[in-house]
């Protein structure tokens, strides 16, 4: 430090102990910390919950409607079926952004499977357009002639397997992996005119509640093995929707009498609570940072008020508000600097431990705070410093 | 650089003074560079506060101070600071040392402001003064005399134009007397500059071109 500083720095910092300036730094740093967390925070939810990564379990956006069968509609399939003009008014529905016909087969399909896991059932079988599905295999493709059919379950369906069926029954739980390596034995079509086929399970859905099909295969069975005397047009539609808490959509639901999974639209309600508590962290976060502020500025204006005697003499003897400015500004910048940057380390170790320690739960975080977060930090380092500056400029006159 | 005082009067003691003769106080003054003035002021007259005001610490006066071309009156901090750093000097009456520095911090801290002289020839100015040896005690710990030859060095460190001094000697013994005035008027021969001395009384300390009844 060159002699001048030196001297200055006796005169100038000395009257405040370290201890205060240690106690001002670290709630400055807990402050930008606590901030820095809580924008975290918001960024990660928003991340889950609207970002391109977006995690069905909690984003719950792809919701399937049916038409209610009701007492008066029940021995009518034609009436809980969509028509092309239904489609087009849910399409038009406040919040949806896409529609997608879920048609079913309307050939019949009987599976069979042999071994200890021996059994034969009629399969109900759905197609929707690919863009619907969360995972979509690279083997999801089928042709006729194949002879090999892939299909994608509801996870659902293995749970109710695992959890209900299996244990009272004696049988064997399976894990995805191994349900993945089960082949089933389709029967398509009648007795007389049908085809055998290798159904093999490739994925499973968090969306679709039923057995999914590609669409050329849909197709095919319905044109060859169909009964013409059914009913076209789709018994339900899954949508993409940007909100389906929003009352406007569950209104026009009612409003049509069309039912869906309540609980897609309980989750959509608790993620709207779940927005109200980040946005209240956050303001309380707020708070907390400009307080940390506060007491940062106090702290400063303590240094200088202590000071007071030595600042005034010094500038009656020449020295100008800009030299003492500085002086103080380069004292104390490069230590608010260190609390803020040492904040945004420790939040940004706090992103990737939630990073690697959240993904057992099935949720993808990313390792490192998004532009939302260093934005944040920004905007906060330069409120910190323009308020610093202020401070110092306007007590050294 | 001349100081001119324009019909200046402190507005505390605007009543007072508006009915008192007086050379400078209500009245049109100039002084040329180089010029040493005294003025006289006996206790009351408003000596120190015609300093601070012509000093620019003290603005609440009526009329206006003129530095060359910069008024006083309008003169903002960064203004007055370049001022002082470069173009007037001053020893105050009360001497406003740094209590927790040493004497030759003291001074240090006025002469790296400019470093116009050498620390070598500061440490030789408190030789002079016979202060040398108390160059490492803290200011707070001098006699007053001996802080009065510090504020007196601390003030010559700097170049200047003009050099404000209050009741200077007036802790001082003669012999000490006699050196800080040789100092004094050498150094100012030096940087060519005026020097406004204010006291009490008459004196002969230097061969004032001037002298001013507050």
């Amino acid at each position: 430090m060159n002699p001048q500083k030196k001297l200055l720095n006796r005169l100038l910092l000395q009257p405040v102990g370290k201890s205060r300036l240690r106690a001002a730094l670290i709630a400055l740093f807990t402050g930008i910390f606590l901030f820095l967390s809580s924008v975290l925070l918001w960024w990660n939810f928003n991340e889950l919950l609207h970002g391109k990564n977006s995690n069905d379990a909690l984003a719950a956006t792809y919701i399937v409607i049916a038409k209610k069968v009701t007492d008066a509609n029940m021995g009518n399939p034609v009436a809980t079926l969509f028509s092309d003009r239904d489609v087009q008014s849910v399409a038009g529905a406040p919040g949806v952004e896409e529609v997608g016909e879920i048609t079913a087969n309307r050939f019949p399909v009987y599976a069979m499977m042999g071994g200890e896991l021996g059994f034969a059932t009629e399969m109900p079988l759905e197609c929707v357009p690919d863009k619907f599905l969360d995972n979509l295999p690279a083997d999801w493709a089928w042709k006729p002639g194949d002879k090999v059919l892939p299909i994608i379950i509801s996870s659902q369906f293995l749970d109710i397997y695992n959890y209900v069926f299996a244990p009272g029954q004696g049988l064997p739980q399976l894990s995805e992996s191994t349900v993945k390596s089960l082949n089933l034995r389709l029967k398509v079509g009648s007795e007389q005119h049908g085809e055998m086929l290798l159904a093999h399970v490739v994925g499973f859905s968090d969306r679709i509640g039923s057995v999914i099909a590609p669409r050329s295969f849909i197709d095919y069975g319905n044109s060859s093995y169909g009964a013409s005397a059914t009913s076209h047009g789709p018994s339900q539609l899954v949508l993409r929707v940007s909100d389906p808490s929003d009352t406007h959509f569950t209104a026009f639901l009612d409003q049509h009498d069309y039912r869906t999974n309540p609980q897609n639209l309980r989750w959509s309600r608790i993620r709207g609570v779940v927005d109200v508590v980040v946005a209240g962290t956050g303001l309380l976060a707020l708070c907390i940072v400009g307080t940390s502020m506060l007491v940062i500025i106090l702290f400063i204006q303590l240094t200088i008020a202590r000071a007071r005697e030595s600042l005034t003499l010094l500038l009656q003897i020449g020295y100008s508000p800009s030299i003492l400015g500085r002086f103080l500004a380069f004292r104390f910048l490069p230590l608010l600097l260190a609390a803020a940057f040492t904040a945004f380390l420790a939040a940004s170790a706090l992103q990737y431990w939630a990073a690697t320690h959240i993904p057992v739960q099935g949720i993808r975080l990313p390792l490192m705070p998004g532009t939302a977060v260093w934005a944040a930090f920004v905007v906060v380092l330069v409120a910190l410093l323009s308020w610093v500056w202020l401070a110092i400029r306007k007590a050294v006159g | 650089m001349q100081l001119s005082l324009d019909h200046i009067i402190p507005i505390p003691l605007k009543d007072v003074f508006a009915q008192r003769k007086s050379d400078v106080w209500n009245t049109t003054l100039t002084l040329d560079m180089g010029q040493f003035v005294f003025v006289k002021a006996p206790s009351g007259t408003g000596k120190t506060t015609l300093l601070h005001q012509i000093y620019g610490i003290r603005k609440d006066f009526e009329g206006s101070v003129h530095w060359g071309k910069l008024n006083l009156n309008n003169a903002g901090p960064e203004e007055l600071a370049k001022l002082r750093k470069d173009q007037l000097s001053i020893v105050f009456q009360d001497l406003r040392l740094f209590p927790a520095l040493t004497a030759f911090e003291n001074i240090e801290i006025k002469r790296l402001l400019n470093e116009h002289i050498s620390k070598e020839q500061v440490a030789g100015w408190m030789d002079r003064l016979q202060i040398g040896h108390k160059k490492n005690s803290l200011a707070s710990t001098l006699s007053y005399g001996e802080q009065q030859r510090v504020a007196i060095l601390r003030a010559l460190v700097q170049p200047f134009s003009w050099l404000l001094m209050d009741e200077p000697f007036s802790h001082l013994d003669q012999a000490n007397k006699h050196l800080a005035r040789a100092l004094v008027q050498e150094v100012c021969t030096a940087n060519g500059a005026g020097l406004v001395l204010a006291d009490l009384d008459d004196n002969n300390y230097f061969p004032y071109a001037k002298t001013l009844q507050l």
